[in-house]
Parts: C-alpha cells; structure tokens; sequence
C-alpha cells in the first residue's frame, strides 16, 4: 500500500515537474495565456469589491456573458463523448488513441465551466452553502442542484478515466477493464446529460417563451456535438504539429463525419425552431423578433445572430462538400461552426431569453470590458489547463517517460 | 513543444551541459517566475479596497430554518449592532413568524388605480431599499385601454398628470404566487413560502445566483449589483430579519408584503399610501376581510400571467 | 538563433510584459466602472399617505379649522337662501362660494344645493328622505343615491382603510368619502405622478455642452 502510494507520489512529481518545462514556442505560449488569465484576475477582483455593476448585466437582462460562456463549454465538454462512442461501441480503431485528447478537453472544459458559474455568483463566499450535506442543496426541485451534481460528476468521471489510463500507461502495465470500461460507458451518457440538465435549466421556467420550448435540449446536443468536435479536429492538428504525436488524417475525417452530421442536425432544429416562432407568430414570438430583426428600434443582438447563422450556413455547405477532405476547408469550416455555435449558443440564446422582460420592458445587453476581461481570462485558464494535461499526457503515450526510466 | 528537441527524456532538459549557461538561465526562469508572481500580487491589488465584505461569524451563519432561537437572537443583535453603527439609529429588528389561520391575499383595483407611483416610493421608504443604485419592487405599467398585452405597457411615463385619457395603470410586484417558480429554482433553499403565503428571502443564505429573476414571470426579484446606499435619515428602523433589514451586496430580494407591518397585524405600507384606495389586502381566510368580499362579490378578477400556472396570491380585479 | 536563445528571448520578453503588467494593475489603468448618473432622492410628498382632500370629518378629528363649517357666521337663519338659477338652469354662485366648482355628475340634475345640505339647518346634511344628518356624517348620504359604492365602502372596499387588517391587534380608519371626493365635483382630481424607475446603467453625459446638446 505504502509503495503504491510512493510509486503514485513519483508519477504526479513527474507529471507536475513537466508542465513547467519545454522549448520556446511553450514557454510562450503557456506565458501569453498566463499574461492573460491575470487580466482576467485583476478584472475578477475588481468585480469582486465593487459587486456584478461593473458587468453590463442588469435586473432586467439578469444573465450575460459568463452564463453565455458557461452553457456553450458545457457542450464542449459533453462533446468528448462523440470521441468515445466511435472508440468504445463501434470499436474504431482510427481514434482510439486520441479518446483521451477528448476526455482531457472535457476535464478543462469542466473547470471553465466552473469558473464562469463562479465569477457569476453575487457571493461567491456562500459557496457553501451549494454544497450537499454541509449546506442546503435543493435536490431534486432546482435544475441548478442537478447541473452541480452532473458536472462535478463529469470532471470526477474523466479525471478517473484519464488519470487511470495515464498511469497505467506510464507503468507499463495494460489497464483493467472493470476499472475503468464501466466509467466510460457512465461517462457516455453522462456527457448527455450534463448538456441536457444544461438545457433544462432554460427550459423549465414558464415565464421565459423563448427558452421554454422542447426543442432546446435537442438544439444543444446538436450543436454541442458540432462544437466540440471542431474543436478537437483543431486541437489535434496543432499537436500534430508540435509534438511527434501521430495523428492519422483518417482519424481528423472520421471526426469529420461527426461534425457534418451535427451540424446539419443542428441547422434542421434551427429551422424547426424559426419555424414555429414566426409562423405561429404568437405574443411569445417577441424575443426571437428581436433576435433575428430587431425589436421597437432596439437591435443589439441582430448583427451577431446572422453572422452566427451565415458562419453556421458557410460551415454547413463546406462540411457537405468533398472539398473539406482537404484539411485546409475542413478547418475553415472547423472555425466557422465553432465560432457560429458559440454566438448562436451564447449570447444568442441567453440574452434574447431576457428581452424584452415578463413585463415587456426593453433594456439591452452589453458585455463591459471588465466582464470581457474576465471571460477572456477563463477561457485563457482553460486553454492552460488543457495545454499542461496534454504537456503531461503526451510523453507519457508516447513512452518517453515512464517507469522504466524513473531515476528517483 | 519540447518533444521536437532531439532529447527524448525532457527531464534531462534541466541539466544543462555548461555551468555558465545553466546559471543564466536559472536567473531568467527565476525572473520570470518572481515578475509573474509580483504581477499575480498586483492584479489582486482592487482587493484592498474591500470593506467588510464577509466575518467568520457572517460566513458560518446557519440557514434560518435551523437556527435555535438562541442563534437567532444572537443575529439579530449583531444586524442591530451593524445598522447602528452604519447608520446611527439603533433599529428594532424582529424576527416575526407567520400567524396561524392566516393567509394573506392582495387585490388591486384597476378601475380606481391612477398611476401616481407613489405606491413605488412609499415602499421603498418602508422597506429600506437602495436609492443609488435604485430597486424598487413595484412597476407601474400605462397600459392603452383595451389591451392587457403587457408589452404594450410603458415604464417611463412621466406625465404632467395622471390619470390620462385612453390610457388605464397596472402597478406589478411580487405575486406572492401559490407555486412560485423562483423557489422552485433556487439551489439552495434561500427562499422559500411560508404558510400564510409570503415568499421570503434569507438574505444572509443567497448565494446571488439570480436563478429566481430569470424564473420569476413577474420581475418581481432584484439584485444588489452593488453595495446598496440608503441615506441616514431616510432608514425605517422597524424591521424584521425575513423582511427590510437592510441587505448587502451581491443578494436578492423582493416584495414580502411588508413583514414587518403585516405579521403585526398592520397593512402593508402601499395600501396606506395609495390615494384612490385601489390596494387592498387582507387575510383570505377571513370570511369578513376586504379580500374575501372582493372575491366573493366583484364579478372580473384576474391572476397575471394565468397560463403559466404560478397562481397568484395578488389579483387585480375592476369595479363593474 | 538556437532554440535555447530562442527560449531566453521568449522569458526576457514575459518577464518584460509581466512587469508591464505588475505595474499597469497597480495604476488601476483600466476597467474603471462606469460613471452612473446620480439617482436624485424621492420628493418626501411621494411618500407621506395624506389623501386628496380633507374633509370635514377630518378637519374636526385633527381639531383644525372648521370655521368654514360655520355657515350662520355669514348667514341668517331666519332668512333662507334663495337659489339663483342663469337661463341654461345652471346655477349662479354668490361671490362668497365662488370657490365650488359645480360639477356633480354629468348632468345637472344636482344643480341644487338642498338635493344634499338641509335647507333649515346650513351646518346640517339631509337625505332625500328626509333624515338630517351632521355635516361629518356625509356617507351615509352619498350612500343613498351611490348605493353599491356605499356597499363597497362599508366592507372597506371602496376608498382607503388603514391601520390594523387584524382588528384584534389594534385599530383601523376608513376614510369618509369627501377625504378624497370633493362632493361638490366628486371626480378623482388628478395629480403629477411620482418619478419613474431610473435604470442601473445610464450613460452619463460626458460634459455639460454635451447634455445641453441633447
């Protein structure tokens, strides 16, 4: 028991002493982010003496950017799964090796998640009182009870996954499967609900039309599913390019699929979506009028929504056609969904819910340049997280270091 | 990455070959690493400015539905110690809990309201709310006549005189709502009904989420964005600690029919101040209550917002 | 340049750019909040629940002036007045109530004063029945033409009641009908409305010429 803890103890040290060393091109990057996750700091601290008025938040418009921020890297995160299933119920053989790119992904994303829930909170000194046993957790009534159970659930299932496969790995030793196939089939559908519970903290309130509607939790899979996924075909290529990692372009067209079955899956719902407001053209129909066209001269939001829809229509046309094969168009169109579904997803989706308020008043949104600092900071932070588990991950699958070569 | 250099171990990437070398580049790391530190410090440096933002004792306060009423006491003595230090008035601040056989119901005339606001104004003064940044819990909406699509309602007038003609008044506040959707949402029991169907806020239990106003189909939550300012001579010291005991950055709060006049037996401070009458309030449960004959004999109330099913305490209803 | 120069250059410069911002957070450069109009406080008149008017109940329960209340002061009981009426029937005030304003309903069916004040009594109030009724008891006349407002009145429904709404804990008052009703022109008088709700996030003018501009 003592030497497997000692033998544990060696490989964290190691790992740890990793993420502090690299060639230049690290050492920048890793201080651009850090330079970064410090604006962030200093903004969060400001925010956090003078109160959320240094946001543009308000009691009309209630939620803004962090919880925008928040549900699309929930999805993110949920999105590893789509590295999973390929692996672990279709047996893919092209992927397998990069499931735990994925899960890694998942494990940053879950702690920006957490991070923005966190800076959104009006007295994050009450945390505890969240938390169950010692506090008042409103299981099962509040949606927000179950986001905290389903997250912190996720991250344990992938720091468990990951960090049991790593070591394994490192100690040369081939992993049980009782310990860990059971987690990752958890952990599939897990990854569904996480996004889902995500969903329905929308779509269970009455007084909101625009976020009360079925069709929320199906979008955001969609979407999540395109996302994350385009984000991973990026991720891998950059360590592609960094490191001796072999990464197969077979592996980025399997991806490929995925994306393009999303996102065409995603689009459809949108259409269903536009359908039913305008059509129907209810009372209800006010938010997505002043998402889509602007309402009573108020049009903040317009401008975002169609680049939102014209980045997810170029993407869609682009993943359909042969040409994004070529890794060059399938890239474009990587960053086209990923940057469509993030403004389509956040701000698109948060802050129309508000506007105008149960009482038809019209008081618009706009982030600050303290609150932007702030997320520009988390995001920062999870790229570093993500950036240093892979530091670590990495020489490890690739055998350069492991127990074999320990010199303690 | 460092996996393109041509060593395969990166450990050994800190044994350096020169003791030269080695030295500068110590000196370099070590610089980054203090002037990153220095810069960590700095970036906190907003911090100082914090002014009692939490004590040990305000951190660990218990929940208020498990706390003795030992424990009680001993926080309603340091919220009177803190108002009057802060604002030089020694409040009486209670702890009221709800009466037996009691359930409070409001019902508002929208043929005899105005619009005069001063429904919005007399509660502010009552419940000590913030001035700068301003909460107030009532909206008054002018509405055109013949409609009821709040939409159409505007917020701002600021009419020579009311009332105008076309045009009617619906003041809105907390409905005080038999299934209310923000107590449903809150993840940590801050609010909750209680029995004679006032939903309160244990403002030392809000996390500041803001879960309740984004469910809330009324407007009726607020939130502190900022430390809330109430000038000296405008604090009501008689306050109750589910009620207008003054709040602190970063909470929530709402309508709670006055607490501290209601679970006394008084009206709420907006029924005595309206000059048409149209406010009336009372105990449902009563058969010789003002409610219970508004309810019993006008022909047309309604609840706002009937179909999403939070069914209202707070009815409006029209003389004839 | 090597990769070990390269690595040199990369620390100089964050050491450089951490410094930079070491120093720029301590100058608090940026991400000040932004200047918010000052919200003025609320006119206290806003704030107290006086109501209308004040009728002649409470003018005697404040024991305030109710010399106008006298009316043999000014005139005669044995002499009864004689009303005067001009050629469309409205009435012709006399120069010393030339403050009523003459407007009960919108007809002129109330174009009489003894439809309400007892012609044998001025300081008295008479029903069309016939009972007299003193000047304070005004209610009980409305009443007898306004009957299901007088119904709602006498459940507390109609006007103002204030006090206690549990009348074991203590008292109540109801407000007579002329506390809000001038009873010579009974319509609701209306009034500047209080100040309407000031939203968290206003942009402030930068400068005075600037506010003048707009």
């Amino acid at each position: 028991m003592m030497k497997a803890a000692k033998n544990y103890w060696i490989f964290v040290n190691r790992c740890a002493r990793l993420a502090f060393v690299g060639d230049w091109r690290y050492y920048a990057w890793m201080g651009f982010l850090t330079i970064f996750v410090l604006l962030g700091i200093n903004a969060y601290a400001k925010q956090f003496v003078s109160g959320l008025i240094t946001t543009g938040m308000s009691d009309q418009v209630s939620w803004g950017v962090y919880i925008a921020n928040f549900t699309f890297i929930v999805g993110v995160a949920a999105a590893a799964a789509m590295l999973v299933i390929p692996v672990y119920v279709y047996a893919n053989e092209e992927l397998h090796d990069l499931v735990i790119f994925g899960e890694l992904l998942a494990v940053s994303a879950i702690v920006m998640c957490l991070s923005f829930v966190t800076v959104d909170l009006g007295r994050p000194d009450r945390f505890w009182h969240l938390i169950p046993g010692i506090g008042q957790f409103n299981f099962p009534h509040s949606m927000l009870s179950w986001d905290v159970i389903v997250l912190n659930g996720y991250l344990l299932l992938n720091v468990h996954i990951c960090g049991y496969l790593l070591y394994c790995r490192y100690q040369g030793r081939k992993p049980a499967r009782w310990f860990y196939i059971p987690f990752v089939f958890i952990a599939i559908g897990w990854a569904i609900s996480i996004h889902t519970v995500t969903a329905f903290l929308y779509v269970g309130l009455g007084g909101r039309p625009f976020w009360n509607s079925s069709i929320v939790g199906p979008r955001f899979i969609a979407s999540a599913f395109t996302a994350g996924p385009s984000l991973i075909i990026l991720a891998l290529q950059v360590i592609r390019n960094v490191t001796a990692y072999r990464i197969t372009d077979k592996a980025l067209l399997t991806l490929r699929s995925i994306v393009q079955v999303s996102m065409l899956i995603n689009v459809f719902l949108l259409v269903n979506e536009i359908f039913k407001e305008f059509y129907s053209g209810t009372m209800h129909v006010a938010s997505s009028k002043y998402l889509f066209f602007g309402l009573h001269g108020h049009h903040a939001l317009v401008p975002w929504i169609w680049t939102a829809i014209a980045c997810n229509m170029i993407a869609m046309f682009l993943l359909i056609l042969p040409i994004s094969r070529s890794l060059k168009y399938l890239n474009v169109a990587c960053v086209l969904a990923f940057v469509g579904i993030w403004i389509e997803k956040g701000m698109g989706l948060v802050v129309p819910g508000f506007i105008p308020t149960p009482l038809g008043e019209i008081v618009e949104y706009s982030p600050t340049l303290n609150e932007a600092l702030i997320c520009i900071g988390i995001w920062c932070f999870g790229f570093l997280c993500y950036t240093t588990l892979l530091r670590m991950a990495i020489p490890i699958l690739q055998g350069q270091i492991s127990k074999a070569n320990e010199t303690a | 990455m460092s996996d393109s250099s041509p060593n395969p171990n990166p450990d050994s990437a800190q044994k350096p070959p020169e003791h030269g070398q080695s030295r500068r580049d110590f000196l370099r790391t070590s610089a980054v690493v203090a002037t990153g530190v220095a810069a960590l410090a700095a970036a906190l440096a907003p911090l100082r400015d914090l002014k009692d933002f939490t004590t040990v004792e305000k951190f660990l306060q218990k929940y208020y539905k498990e706390m003795t009423p030992q424990d009680m006491e001993k926080v309603l003595d340091r919220i009177r110690r803190e108002v009057e230090a802060q604002y030089g008035v020694r409040p009486t601040v209670q702890d009221l809990k709800p009466m037996n056989g009691v359930e409070f119901v409001y019902c508002l005339n929208l043929t005899r309201c105005i619009g005069c606001r001063k429904c919005v104004h007399a509660c502010v003064a009552e419940n000590n709310q913030s001035r700068d940044p301003e909460i107030q819990y009532i909206r008054v909406l002018r509405m055109p006549h013949g409609s009821l699509d709040l939409e159409k309602g505007e917020h701002n007038y600021d009419s020579e005189q009311v009332p105008e003609k076309n045009y009617f008044y619906m003041p809105i506040q907390c409905q005080q709502c038999r299934n209310p959707a923000c107590v449903k949402v809150c993840p940590t029991k801050a609010t909750w009904q209680d029995k004679d169907g006032i939903t309160v806020i244990d403002y030392d239990w809000c996390i500041g989420c803001r879960y309740c106003e984004a469910a809330c189909p009324y407007f009726a939550r607020r939130f502190n964005w900022t430390r809330p300012t109430i000038p000296k001579d405008r604090l009501n010291p008689n306050m109750a600690y589910l009620g207008n005991r003054p709040r602190r950055q970063g909470v929530m709060e709402k309508c709670h029919f006055c607490i501290q006049r209601t679970r006394a037996g008084r009206y709420p401070a907006c029924v005595e101040v309206c000059p048409a009458g149209a406010r009336k309030f009372g105990n449902v449960l009563d058969p010789e209550s003002e409610v219970s004959y508004i309810l019993r004999n006008k022909r047309v109330f309604i609840q706002l917002k009937e179909e999403v099913g939070t069914s209202p305490r707070f009815y409006y209803y029209f003389d004839v | 340049m090597n990769s070990r120069s390269k690595t040199s250059t990369v620390l100089v410069v964050l050491t450089l750019g951490f410094c930079f911002l070491a120093c720029s957070f301590l100058l608090n450069l940026w991400g000040h909040p932004a200047l918010r109009a000052p919200v003025p406080l609320v006119d206290l008149a806003f704030i107290e629940p006086s109501t209308a008017r004040l009728s002649a109940a409470d003018l005697i329960k404040a024991k305030a002036d109710t010399s106008n209340f006298e009316c043999y002061t000014c005139h005669d009981k044995k002499n009864p007045v004689k009303i005067k009426y001009d050629t469309n029937e409205m009435i012709i005030l006399p120069t010393e109530h030339q403050d009523l304003k003459m407007g009960h309903g919108r007809h002129n069916r109330n174009n009489n004063c003894f439809n309400c004040h007892n012609e044998k009594n001025l300081e008295s109030l008479q029903t069309r029945d016939g009972r007299e009724l003193k000047i304070e008891e005004s209610p009980q006349l409305c009443g007898s033409c306004h009957g299901p407002t007088f119904r709602d009145w006498e459940a507390g429904v109609h006007g103002r009641v204030s006090g206690y709404w549990n009348r074991a804990m203590g008292g109540f008052e109801r407000k007579t009908c002329p506390s809000c009703h001038d009873p010579h022109s009974p319509k609701f008088p209306p009034r500047k409305p209080a100040p309407g709700p000031h939203a968290l996030h206003t942009a402030v003018a930068s400068s005075p010429a600037e506010q003048e501009h707009h």
